[in-house]
C-alpha cells in the first residue's frame, strides 16, 4: 500500500539503463536488449546518408574555398583594406556557412521517412 | 589591489554559480553531460565561455603587437572550426551516444585497446591546452598583485579544482555561461572605453598603423620572422580549424543538450559568439601597438594597455576589470578542460566511478600545475597551436572517418592515431628543444598540422583493410544518421548494434 517507490526521470532511467559494469566502466554491451533490426529501415538509411554525405563534402569545400580566397584577398589587398578585410569578413561568412549547412541538413531529416514504428 | 579584488569578485561568483548548480551531480552521466538536460542557449554561451580562452583573450592581442594583424588568422581558425563541427561531427556525434570521444571509438570499432588509446591521446591534448590557461592565470595574477608566478598558478589550480571537484559539468555549465558574460563584459567594456579615452592623437596612430610600421599590417602570419609567411599561415589555419573538430571537451558539450539537431544548431550559435568577441582583441592589439610597443611579457598587453592610457583611478580600475576578465577565460577554459582529462583518466583509462573521477581532476590539475611552473617564458598561443595540433592530427581523422566511412577498421584507427599523435607531438617536442634556423623547416615543426593531418587521415584510410570491416559497422554509421523516433529529439543512447547482428554485412564499405 505505502510502498515507496523510487521515482525517476527518463533521462536518469536511460543512464542507469545505459549502466555500468562490474568495474563501474560504462559500457553499451551492458544489460541491453538486443536492437531489432527493424529498428531503421536501412535503405532510408543509406539513402539519408548518401544525402548527408554529399552535403557534408559539399560545406568542407565551400569552407576550404572561402578560407582560400580570404587569404589571397588579404595577402593581395593593398594598404588598409588589407587587414580591415582580414578582422571583420571572415566570421560572416563563416556563419553563413555553418546556417546553411544546417538548414540543409535539417531538410534531409525532415523528408527521411526511414523511422522505426 | 584592485585587480585582485575584481578577480576574487569572479572567483567567488564563480563558487556560489556552482554551488547552486551542484544539486544534480549524482551520478556519472549527471557529472559528465549534465544528465542532458542543459538548455542549448546555456549551452551555446557556455562552449563559447570555454573555448574563447586566455589564448583568445590574452594571447591574440599580444600576437597582434609582436606580430602584426596576421595573428587574427588564428581567431579566423578558432571559428572556422565550427563549421566544421557543425557540418561533420555535431549531430552524428550527439547520435552516437557516447560521452567521450573513447566511448566514441568503442561505440563505432568496438576495441577496448582503441578505447584506452585514445583516453590517452585526450590526456596529452587536454595537458597541451591547460598548460597556457595556468601559464595565463599566474601571469596575471603576478601583474595585478605582484604575488610570485608559482603561487598564482598553483592558487588558480586549487581554485578551478576544487570547483569541478564539487559540481561536475552541470554546475560547469551555468558557470562557463557566466563567465562568457563576464568575459565579454570585462573585455569589451574596457575597449571601448578606452578606445575613447585615449585621445585623438593615439587613436588616430592606432587606426593607421600602415603608416608606422607596414610590416606589421600584412595580414600573414610570419612567425618567427621566417619569411615563409605563407607557409605558416596556412599550417595555422589547418591546425586550428581542424583542431577545433578534434578537441574533446568540446565534444564532449554536444552531449549536454537534448538531440542531435539541437546539437548542431548549438555549433552555429557559437559561430556568433565567436565571431563577435573576436573584436576585442583587434582593439586591445591596435591601442597596444602604439601605447606599449614593446612589452616585455607579451601575453600580459591587454592588461597593461589600460595603465598606459588612463593613469590613476580609472585606469587602474579599467586594468582591474580587464585583470578579472582574463581571470574568467582562465577559469572557465581550465574547468571545461580539467573535465575532459579527468574524464579521459578516470573513466577512459581506469574505469571509474564518480569518485575516481573526482580524484582524476585533483590529478589533472596537478599535473598541469606541475607543467606550467617552469612554462612561464612559452608564448601562450604556441602551446595551445600544439594542442589544437595534436588535436587536428588524432581525432579530427578519427571522427570525419568513423562517422562518415564505413570502412574505418578498429586497426586503421590505431595505426592513424599513432601516427598522428607520434608525428605531431613529436614535431611540437622537436621545435621546443632543437634550435632551428628559421625557415620552411623550422615552420613544419613549430606548426606540423599541414603535413601531420594529411597523414593521420592517409594511414587510418590505408591502414582499414577492406577485408576486415565487420558486418555491424554499416549499421553503426547509418544510425548516426538517421533522425530518432522523435525526429527533434533523439534523446535515446543509441544503442550499438552487437557483433553478428547481420544487417549490413553484404553491402559493402561505401
Amino acid at each position: 500500500m505505502n510502498q515507496r517507490v523510487r521515482v525517476t526521470s527518463p533521462q536518469t532511467r536511460l543512464a542507469q539503463r545505459r549502466g555500468a559494469d562490474a568495474k563501474g566502466r560504462l559500457s553499451h554491451l551492458a544489460g541491453r536488449p538486443p536492437v531489432p533490426s527493424s529498428a531503421i529501415d536501412l535503405d532510408a538509411a543509406e539513402n539519408a546518408l548518401r544525402r548527408q554525405r554529399r552535403l557534408a563534402v559539399t560545406t568542407a569545400g565551400a569552407l576550404l574555398s572561402a578560407l582560400a580566397v580570404l587569404l589571397t584577398a588579404a595577402a593581395l589587398t593593398p594598404g588598409h583594406l588589407g587587414w580591415i578585410l582580414l578582422f571583420f569578413v571572415p566570421y560572416p561568412i563563416l556563419l553563413a556557412l555553418a546556417a546553411l549547412h544546417v538548414r540543409r541538413a535539417e531538410r534531409i531529416e525532415d523528408t527521411h521517412h526511414g523511422d522505426g514504428p | 589591489m584592485l585587480g585582485l579584488a575584481a578577480i576574487g569578485a569572479v572567483i567567488v561568483a564563480s563558487v556560489l554559480i556552482g554551488v547552486w548548480g551542484v544539486r544534480a551531480a549524482r551520478s556519472t552521466p549527471d557529472f559528465l553531460v549534465a544528465s542532458r538536460s542543459i538548455v542549448p542557449g546555456w549551452n551555446a554561451l557556455a562552449i563559447a565561455g570555454e573555448y574563447v580562452s586566455a589564448a583568445s583573450v590574452l594571447g591574440l592581442a599580444g600576437l597582434l603587437v609582436k606580430n602584426g594583424v596576421g595573428a587574427m588568422w588564428y581567431a579566423v581558425g578558432f571559428t572556422a572550426g565550427y563549421v566544421l563541427v557543425a557540418a561533420l561531427v555535431a549531430g552524428p556525434m550527439r547520435r552516437s551516444g557516447a560521452y567521450t570521444v573513447p566511448d566514441f571509438a568503442e561505440y563505432r570499432l568496438a576495441s577496448p585497446r582503441l578505447r584506452r588509446m585514445c583516453g590517452l591521446v585526450v590526456l596529452v591534448i587536454m595537458l597541451l591546452y591547460l598548460l597556457p590557461q595556468f601559464k595565463a592565470a599566474g601571469v596575471v595574477l603576478e601583474l595585478v598583485s605582484g604575488i610570485p608566478y608559482w603561487i598564482g598558478v598553483v592558487g588558480a589550480g586549487l581554485v578551478v579544482s576544487s570547483t569541478i571537484a564539487v559540481g561536475g559539468m552541470r554546475s560547469a555549465t551555468y558557470v562557463q555561461a557566466f563567465h562568457y558574460l563576464v568575459k565579454l563584459a570585462f573585455i569589451a567594456g574596457p575597449a571601448v572605453a578606452l578606445f575613447a579615452l585615449a585621445g585623438p592623437e593615439r587613436r588616430d596612430a592606432a587606426l593607421n598603423p600602415i603608416a608606422a610600421d607596414p610590416g606589421w599590417t600584412r595580414p600573414l602570419l610570419d612567425l618567427d620572422g621566417s619569411g615563409h609567411s605563407l607557409l605558416s599561415t596556412v599550417s595555422v589555419l589547418v591546425a586550428t580549424t581542424l583542431g577545433a573538430m578534434g578537441l574533446p571537451h568540446v565534444v564532449m558539450r554536444f552531449h549536454t543538450v537534448a538531440g542531435a539537431r539541437a546539437a548542431r544548431r548549438v555549433a552555429v550559435s557559437v559561430i556568433v559568439l565567436l565571431g563577435f568577441f573576436y573584436l576585442f582583441p583587434v582593439v586591445y592589439g591596435l591601442l597596444g601597438r602604439v601605447v606599449t610597443p614593446d612589452p616585455e611579457e607579451t601575453d600580459v598587453v591587454p592588461v597593461l594597455v589600460p595603465g598606459a592610457i588612463v593613469p590613476g583611478t580609472l585606469g587602474a580600475v579599467l586594468t582591474a576589470l580587464v585583470a578579472a576578465g582574463a581571470f574568467a577565460a582562465f577559469l572557465s577554459t581550465s574547468s571545461g578542460l580539467l573535465l575532459a582529462l579527468a574524464g579521459g583518466l578516470s573513466h577512459d583509462l581506469f574505469g571509474g566511478s564518480l569518485s575516481r573521477l573526482r580524484l582524476g581532476v585533483v590529478v589533472g590539475t596537478v599535473l598541469a600545475v606541475a607543467l606550467a611552473l617552469p612554462a612561464a617564458d612559452v608564448d601562450i598561443n604556441v602551446l595551445v597551436g600544439w594542442a589544437f595540433a595534436v588535436a587536428a592530427s588524432t581525432f579530427c581523422p578519427l571522427l570525419t572517418l568513423g562517422i562518415w566511412w564505413r570502412g574505418l577498421t578498429a586497426t586503421g584507427a590505431t595505426v592513424g592515431l599513432l601516427i598522428g599523435a607520434g608525428s605531431s607531438t613529436g614535431a611540437a617536442l622537436a621545435s621546443a628543444v632543437l634550435d632551428l634556423e628559421p625557415g620552411p623547416v623550422s615552420i613544419l615543426l613549430a606548426q606540423p598540422a599541414l603535413w601531420t593531418v594529411p597523414l593521420a587521415f592517409a594511414s587510418m584510410a590505408l591502414a582499414s583493410r577492406p577485408g576486415s570491416v565487420p558486418g555491424w559497422a554499416g549499421e553503426a554509421v547509418l544510425r548516426l544518421h538517421v533522425p530518432g523516433r522523435h525526429s527533434t529529439g533523439d534523446t535515446d543512447a543509441i544503442p550499438r548494434p552487437r557483433p553478428g547482428n547481420r544487417l549490413d554485412a553484404d553491402r559493402g564499405t561505401g
